[in-house]
């Protein structure tokens, strides 16, 4: 996205926002609540369009013809997951799919698959939403977003919303998931420690601009301004934990 | 929409019009109004004309409008309603030959007087007269905190309440408004003092009540006759005939003797009009079970094929408002006007659209069943958290997958709720469609109240309750069927 600025009414979310992610890197996003990262996600899937500046993909800028094609190629994660509650897990998973044409039996080859991927028991899948743990859930919302095989993943905080074991076990399948695909991958998240847990490249958000752009220890050890000093040491102790 | 239901009312009635069209007699709602329907229906009969008579159809209005517009041919009229109400610019005492003039350019037809006037009165009970040295109008100024019972169409007509007033210059302040039907019983228990009546009603004599003399002559005469449609001089001419005959044969004894026998003896308005015409009555073949059987199929149908047309309207309805929201606003206002129109304005409304009968009833309970699905189809959309409405946009579904696959089962659950409120209103509300010939159960409790017989009342209004109890208990188990599992198993925790 180049030269990105979006607000929400009189609130700036973006501000004249560059970022490039290259094919196959695994990017975090990170800042405190309202920095703009969940934005910049929804701007990649044209869920929302920028005020000025312009998002481009694959060298070619997004349009509002697109955007169902791009969607069908990225796979989404939120904090709560956003499976359908009417639907059972399978159900969920199908309803893309189905619309293009799969047949059922290629469906459920394909939840197999991504069954044994994210270590889920395939009959978790015949539950409703309602009936599974918060790291079922998860995994469910996950399989769904990588139905198609896309080729980016986008997750706003997608471990937000679980308790702390659930959340450091899922925080290893995910970093084997990614490593496994090697797919784009970016990841919102407000902890650092998970941000370099998942990701070399760290880019950190304040109020809809980028403070700075690099690896962990860049940010550790030559912080860009007070303010990276500042949100590394809220959180220092962390890293040193989980590393 | 108009079109589309008169389209359909042609194609359902088309077998009924390949053969040969019966004479159309109809009826006010009171008593000898529906005697003199069922005498034109036998002198038809006599006369070798297939008739049929679609009764009670409500007030002068009503019956006036369908005679113009051609859905019925004939009911029994009185000439003080045709020059005060029917007709304009016609002096108050004009003869039948100048109101034969005046009516010839509608396209209707009217008989000499049959023999009777059965105009006006104010009735007192004859004890409480006495007492107040009471005989004439012109003696009720002198007693300003009488209390008056008037029926409704007297309370509202030229000819009637506020002319009287200025005429007598009566004083009188406690002034309500009744059912005809149920004035002589407010009069006999002392609930009013004096009510309006006709001078050939029944009651007189057995409330013992006293007309008192309108010695200013306000009240026109009113001299029965029958009005028809003049096409019927081409179609039907041997009844035309019949109906004249009639002319005279009818004075006040007969008519208040008939009234007595239908209304107090609580004999059979056909079996009296037969007796008087010294014919033989038709063979009372109709049992109960049969008689309820048609009128829950009469009730249903009307139910059912409002509901129909209100949910193929009003869940689109309902989408349009949720995805644009300020047209929505409009939309739902709209429909929210519609329900506070009253029940019975809302059913007269739709007779110089529809006619009389199936239509416009179905038409206008359609009318009240938009706003319970609109806004409940509105509010169960509106109610999806925005997140999820998301993640289907996310996933990549077009607009119209997520609408039928995420969103509508989404909100299944509060658009069964509405739909299964507006059958229920709709049940209650049909009882209403009697009176512009609709029949359903309505049609004995008009019936009930016209002859103050609790047993035909309650034979209404037992079946519209249980037939209430049961579309809501078939609804809810719809509901249950229809709301997806997931839901119900989020609603339990």
């Amino acid at each position: 996205m180049e030269h990105v600025g979006k607000r929400y009414g009189d609130v700036p979310a973006l501000d004249d926002v560059t970022l490039a992610f290259a094919r196959g890197s695994i990017t975090a996003l990170i800042g405190s609540s309202g920095s703009g990262k969940s934005t910049v996600l929804r701007l990649l899937l044209g869920l929302e369009w920028p005020d000025q500046g312009c998002v481009k993909v694959d060298g070619r800028m997004l349009a509002r013809g697109d955007v169902l094609a791009l969607r069908r190629r990225v796979g989404y994660l939120t904090q709560d997951g956003g499976l359908f509650p009417h639907l059972t897990g399978l159900g969920n998973l199908a309803l893309l799919p189905r619309h293009l044409g799969w047949n059922a039996q290629r469906i459920l080859q394909r939840a197999e698959e991504l069954a044994a991927l994210t270590h889920l028991p395939p009959a978790v899948l015949g539950r409703y939403p309602a009936e599974l743990s918060g790291g079922q859930r998860q995994r469910v919302a996950l399989m769904r977003g990588l139905m198609l095989d896309p080729d980016a993943l986008l997750l706003d905080e997608p471990l937000g919303a679980l308790d702390p074991i659930v959340r450091h076990e899922l925080q290893d399948e995910l970093k084997t998931i990614f490593d496994r695909l090697g797919k784009t991958v970016i990841v919102v998240t407000h902890d650092l420690a998970e941000a370099a847990w998942f990701a070399d490249r760290l880019v950190l958000l304040r109020e809809g601009v980028v403070v700075q752009d690099g690896r962990f220890e860049d940010l550790r050890d030559r912080p860009a301004c007070a303010f990276v000093t500042h949100f590394v040491q809220a959180q220092r102790r962390l890293p040193e934990r989980s590393s | 929409m108009k079109w589309l239901l008169r389209m359909c009312c042609v194609l359902f009635l088309l077998p009924a019009w390949l053969q040969a069209e019966p004479v159309r007699i109809s009826s006010k709602q009171f008593t000898e109004s529906v005697i003199l329907g069922e005498v034109a229906r036998i002198s038809a009969r006599e006369a070798g004309v297939q008739a049929v008579h679609e009764r009670e159809l409500g007030g002068t209005s009503i019956l006036w409008s369908a005679l113009r517009h051609g859905d019925i041919d004939v009911y029994a009229e009185y000439t003080g309603t045709i020059t005060h109400e029917l007709l304009k610019g016609v002096a108050p005492d004009a003869d039948i030959a100048t109101l034969r003039a005046k009516l010839g350019p509608l396209g209707i037809g009217i008989t000499d007087s049959l023999g009777f006037n059965n105009t006006y009165a104010i009735g007192m009970r004859a004890d409480r007269a006495e007492q107040l040295h009471i005989r004439r109008i012109s003696d009720l100024p002198e007693h300003p905190e009488l209390r008056f019972g008037f029926s409704n169409e007297f309370m509202d007509r030229a000819d009637g309440w506020p002319g009287l007033r200025r005429r007598y210059g009566l004083p009188q302040a406690q002034v309500r408004g009744l059912d005809h039907s149920l004035s002589y019983r407010a009069v006999a228990s002392g609930a009013v003092d004096a009510i309006d009546l006709y001078s050939t009603d029944a009651e007189i004599p057995y409330y013992q009540l006293r007309t008192l003399d309108d010695d200013r002559h306000y009240f026109p005469r009113y001299e029965a006759v029958y009005l028809y449609r003049l096409s019927l001089e081409r179609s039907a001419p041997a009844f035309v005939t019949a109906l004249r005959q009639l002319a005279g044969r009818i004075d006040e004894d007969d008519m208040r003797r008939m009234n007595a026998q239908v209304k107090l003896q609580g004999l059979k308005d056909g079996v009296v009009a037969a007796e008087f015409l010294g014919v033989r009555a038709d063979a009372d073949g109709v049992g109960f079970w049969s008689r309820l059987l048609q009128r829950s199929a009469e009730h249903v149908k009307l139910v059912a094929l409002s509901l129909g047309l209100a949910i193929v309207l009003a869940i689109p309805l309902g989408i349009f408002a949720a995805r644009w929201q300020r047209l929505g606003q409009v939309v739902l206002g709209l429909t929210g006007i519609l329900q506070t129109v009253p029940s019975l304005a809302m059913f007269v409304f739709m007779i110089p659209l529809f006619g009389i009968g199936t239509w416009p009833a179905v038409a206008a309970l359609f009318f009240y069943s938009l706003l319970p699905i609109v806004r409940n189809t509105h509010a169960g959309l509106v109610g999806i958290a925005p997140e999820l409405r998301e993640s289907a946009a996310a996933l990549g579904l077009p607009p119209g997958v997520r609408l039928r696959e995420v969103e509508l089962p989404m909100a299944m659950r509060s658009i069964l709720a509405g739909i299964k409120t507006a059958a229920v209103i709709n049940v209650g509300t049909a009882t209403l469609a009697a009176l512009i010939g609709a029949g359903g159960y309505g049609q004995p409790i008009l019936t009930g109240i016209r002859l103050d017989d609790i047993s035909l009342i309650l034979e209404g209004a037992i079946p519209a309750a249980l037939l209430a109890l049961l579309v809501q208990g078939v609804f809810e188990g719809v509901e249950r069927r229809l709301t997806p599992r997931g839901l119900r198993i989020e609603a339990r925790l």
